[in-house]
């Protein structure tokens, strides 16, 4: 992403005293996308992807947008997808499969409108699920832990199927070097207690993890801070956004999503007439969405052959060869 | 303190000695006071957003008139007000007593998976007998969550505060479990139950809008429960309990059965109102199915003087401010947190109004 | 299986254990001197989050650990400040405005995070463990008592400052009497409000360090509702102990055991119990504590406005 924050948030500013002169007719004609999160945009993590998505969509397709931080409130959910919908919004995302109900609800009133779900596999009419198959570059995390590593810790937010699957892949991917290699998990249960998921990730680094992968939404930043705290011996990946700040020494490399290419490609799609015949999902073959990538500047980076090893099992999971989820 | 039928009376300011006290007077004020109050908070919430880059004078323009402009936003409205209102009323009546209960939230949880295990159980039974059974059992496990507390309070001297607090914790992450685990739908990936048979929602009473009975059933148990505490003799002993529980006991009140009965009910209405967003609104079980209603519903009642006819107003005050809010992120991208601030400040300066007089009912143990 | 009766877990328990009960010692023991002078403040979660927000911004902007201390302890006081002036001069119900605080505490910090900091990204430093020469390196005792930052070994004073002030001066003296006998003090020619002003202040000082712990001193970042709950437990912990501070300090860090054992028994592959069940221990265990310890006495006056009759 190019975009500052700070741009983004003068361009809200910007937008919001815009919008408040102008009269609604005037903005008839313009594509327009709106966005559902579940919580807040200003933490780095899901909610965060779902409005980088946004933005893409902005900047890259012209739209005018408008989102929605829905925290934990379900009985808001199906007012806002109307709202949009009755507003001439042309594509609304719900960033969570639990919109998909209430999109479903609104759809029947709005054929013409696309409803977007992330993290579903739905596909029924102009709703139409999107899901990051985030299995598969966990798989490749979970591949270089074992070829590395002695054993490995998941730090999770709260079980939900994004975090699960992610979970799954790591695991999957640390059998196929070695059945028998160890996988410890623990959740902290929510995505804001950056302390806990940090004591969580020390507490699996004193207990022998040596490969240690955090993913809790905005917390994740903890357990980053215990990896960097624990010396160079205990190795990670970044994921979803760039952590190396937080732990240069120990950052192997870097998952990095991209999900506004993906969503930026739909969208554009919806704006030519052409809607998805079916629910869409990303993965490894979708180079420009996900970004897997190697880095040298830690204390230790993975050798050349593992690099290609790795290379091979990523063309092999991109061609569908490898599944990395459990059936 | 010794003064118990000012509770009565409370709707109204009891004027001061020496002031105004004719008809047309009290009703200004119990009007303009807090009228002026929330006004000064939404010009606080104006202030605040001018100060940041935003347009302020759009809080104005969307809580007064935005939230409004038809049918369907004001059914929206009455919809969140339901859960507000029936916690806001519940509370009343346990802080009349002198019980802090801050656990509605859990009961809230309690209420919303006992209407899950309810709704998904029975087919083949009609809505005549599906509905009212989804509410008893959303009331019931309420008012049991609340009850554990209440009974720690009555026979170990617990401290309700912590205990409810302890409660709520254990409730959100039981419920957690149970949408991962033995509630899950099996025809799903999600951490979600399955959905509710058809005979259980909850009927709607305005379509096409989303507004069910639970707000007929709100304000009916508001206007009940406003009888109870105010003209029966049950919710005089509740009262007294609440003031003075050594005064209450040399006068032969049972103590621990009215800290029981309380805190029973207004678990009871919190369970309902779990009950209400499962049956009436989203239709299946979640991890999270409220934004805190629970701890919102405490300043509900606060706000309407632990009165259960207030609380309705405050409830609805409450749900005006949070469809405004989303409202507002919508239409000016405001970040939603605004409307924590307009209702902190709503609290504050009702307070510094003297719109009640907010007399703590805290006593001496 | 084995590692669980291992000395290595046992120290690194008791080493999370220290640290995770840290904010809570720091809002119990000012919360102690408040409820000890009467006034009940359920605003500590929103009085909190305040002193994680402003140390973080304090410490973004000057790059300051001291100073970022010093700023979250004084936003804590001006939001106690606030919370006085409503319940100790209005005389207004003090759940009341508990719930005000904390209602706009958090919204206030998200809203100011989101406004101006957003886009900083980048975390603070945060205070760094200090090795003590000689104990840091002690087998068992180094990992478990000795590889902690100054912020944490600083428990260790409060906790004897407070016991030292609220049982040996005279203030201490006069504050708990305010909070059982305030008429005595207000014919021995004190001001009852000057001492509860004093104690709120002092509850919310502390209470804005152990906000600003969360932000300075474990993460390096902000993030909306960090605070997680915290001072509703700290509220838990003061009713625990018995308004005692040493009391205090133990449950807190009885506290931090239990959230400490259930992120370190979760690690445990063989243990086949559903997570969720260990994420609840501590808070079972509160309520089993809670029902179990029994002795002490309750602030005669707790919650109760003073009226000069």
């Amino acid at each position: 992403m190019t975009v500052t924050r700070r741009n983004c948030l003068a361009g809200i500013a910007v937008g919001a005293v815009a919008l408040t002169w102008l009269p609604g007719a005037a903005m008839a004609d313009a594509f327009k996308m709106g966005l559902l999160v579940p919580g807040s945009v200003s933490e780095e993590g899901w909610n965060r992807i779902g409005y980088n998505a946004l933005k893409g969509v902005e900047e890259q397709l012209g739209a005018e947008i408008s989102y929605v931080e829905l925290q934990q409130n379900p009985a808001s959910f199906e007012k806002a997808f109307r709202d949009y919908a009755s507003q001439g919004y042309s594509v609304i995302l719900g960033h969570g499969f639990e919109f998909q109900d209430a999109a479903l609800t609104v759809a029947e009133e709005f054929p013409d409108t696309v409803f977007l779900i992330s993290s579903s596999y739905i596909h029924e009419g102009n709703v139409i699920g999107l899901n990051t198959d985030t299995s598969q570059p966990f798989y490749l995390m979970g591949y270089i832990a074992a070829k590395m590593g002695t054993k490995a810790g998941l730090v999770g937010g709260m079980e939900i199927p994004p975090i699960q699957q992610a979970f799954e892949g790591f695991k999957n991917g640390a059998k196929a070097v070695n059945p028998d290699f160890p996988v410890s998990e623990a959740y902290i249960g929510n995505f804001t207690d950056t302390t806990a998921a940090k004591e969580a990730s020390l507490s699996m680094i004193s207990q022998g993890a040596d490969f240690l992968v955090p993913n809790a939404s905005g917390a994740t930043v903890g357990g980053y801070q215990a990896v960097a705290e624990s010396g160079d011996k205990v190795k990670t990946f970044s994921i979803f956004s760039d952590f190396t700040e937080v732990a240069p020494n120990n950052i192997l490399g870097l998952y990095v999503a991209d999900y506004a290419q993906g969503v930026v490609r739909i969208v554009k799609g919806v704006q030519n007439g052409e809607i998805p015949a079916s629910n869409v999902e990303f993965g490894l073959k979708d180079e420009d969405v996900m970004k897997f990538t190697f880095r040298d500047g830690a204390s230790a980076s993975v050798p050349d052959d593992v690099r290609q090893e790795v290379e091979a099992v990523k063309a092999k999971i991109a061609a569908g060869e490898i599944v990395t989820r459990n059936k | 303190m010794a003064n118990i039928d000012e509770a009565s009376t409370a709707v109204a300011p009891d004027p001061a000695p020496g002031r105004p006290t004719g008809f047309l007077f009290r009703t200004f004020e119990a009007i303009a006071r807090p009228a002026a109050a929330v006004l000064v908070a939404l010009l606080s919430g104006a202030v605040l957003l001018a100060l940041n880059g935003f347009n302020g004078w759009n809080v104005f323009d969307v809580m007064l008139f935005g939230v409004f402009q038809d049918m369907r936003s004001v059914s929206e409205i009455l919809l969140k007000a339901i859960p507000l209102i029936l916690i806001g009323v519940g509370l009343c009546v346990a802080f009349r007593c002198s019980i802090w209960n801050i656990g509605a939230e859990g009961q809230l949880y309690a209420g919303a998976v006992a209407a899950t295990v309810v709704g998904v159980a029975f087919e083949g039974l009609s809505s005549w007998i599906y509905v009212p059974l989804v509410m008893v059992a959303g009331a019931v496990a309420g008012a049991a969550w609340a009850g554990i507390a209440g009974l720690l309070k009555v026979y170990f001297k617990a401290s309700e505060i912590v205990t409810t607090i302890m409660l709520n914790y254990i409730a959100l992450i039981s419920t957690s479990y149970l949408v991962t685990g033995p509630l899950k739908d099996a025809a799903s990936a999600y951490p979600q139950s399955a959905k509710l048979l058809r005979e259980a929602w909850m009927p709607r009473i305005l379509p096409p809008t989303r507004l069910h009975i639970g707000i007929l059933v709100a304000v009916a148990l508001a206007i009940a429960l406003y009888y109870f505490l105010f003209r029966s003799s049950a919710g005089y002993a509740v009262r007294v309990v609440g003031i003075n529980p050594h005064a209450a006991r040399y006068a032969g009140m049972n103590v621990g059965r009215n800290i029981m009965l309380s805190i029973c009910i207004s678990g009871a209405m919190a369970g309902l109102a779990g009950a209400f967003e499962i049956a009436g609104v989203t239709h299946r079980l979640y991890q999270n199915i409220s934004p805190g209603y629970g701890f919102e519903g405490i300043a509900v009642a606060l706000l309407a003087n632990n009165n259960p006819i207030g609380a309705i107003f405050s409830g609805g005050l409450f749900a005006v401010l949070r469809s405004g809010s989303e409202l507002m992120q919508i239409t000016a991208q405001v970040p939603q947190v605004l409307v924590s601030i307009i209702q902190g400040m709503v609290i504050l300066s009702v307070v510094a109004f003297g719109v009640y007089r907010f007399r703590s009912t805290a006593r001496p143990q | 299986m084995d590692d669980i009766v291992s000395l290595g877990f046992l120290a690194t328990t008791l080493g999370a254990t220290w640290r995770l009960a840290t904010p809570l010692i720091f809002a119990s023991i000012g919360e102690v001197f408040s409820e000890r002078a009467g006034v009940l403040n359920i605003g500590l979660e929103g009085v909190m989050i305040v002193g994680a927000f402003a140390g973080f911004a304090a410490v973004v902007s000057t790059g300051s650990l001291p100073l970022g201390f010093a700023a979250a302890m004084l936003a804590g006081m001006a939001v106690g400040l606030v919370f006085a002036l409503f319940t100790i001069t209005i005389k207004a119900d003090q759940i009341v405005v508990g719930a005000a605080i904390n209602l706009l505490g958090l919204g206030l910090t998200a809203f100011l995070f989101r406004t101006y900091f957003v886009s900083t990204g980048r975390g603070v430093e945060v205070a760094r463990p200090i090795d003590i020469p000689g104990l840091s390196d002690l087998p068992f005792f180094g990992e478990a008592l000795f590889r902690q930052n100054l912020v944490v070994y600083s428990t260790l004073v409060l906790v004897l400052v407070a016991v030292l002030v609220l049982y040996r001066t005279s203030f201490g003296l006069t504050l708990r009497a305010v909070g059982e006998h305030p008429k005595t003090v207000d014919v021995a020619g004190r001001s009852v409000a000057a001492y509860r002003y004093g104690a709120v202040l002092i509850g919310t000082g502390l209470a804005g360090i152990g906000g600003a712990f969360l932000t300075l001193a474990h993460s390096n970042q902000f993030v909306e509702g960090i605070t997680s709950g915290r001072g509703f437990i700290a509220l838990a912990v003061v009713v625990f102990a018995r308004w005692s501070p040493l009391g205090a300090f133990v449950v807190s860090l009885l506290f931090g055991l239990f959230y400490a054992l259930q992120l370190q028994l979760q690690a445990q592959p063989a243990l086949n119990i559903p997570y969720q069940a260990l994420q609840m221990l501590p808070y079972v265990m509160t309520i089993v504590a809670l029902v179990m310890v029994r002795k002490g006495v309750t602030p005669t006056m707790l919650g109760v406005p003073y009226n000069k009759a």
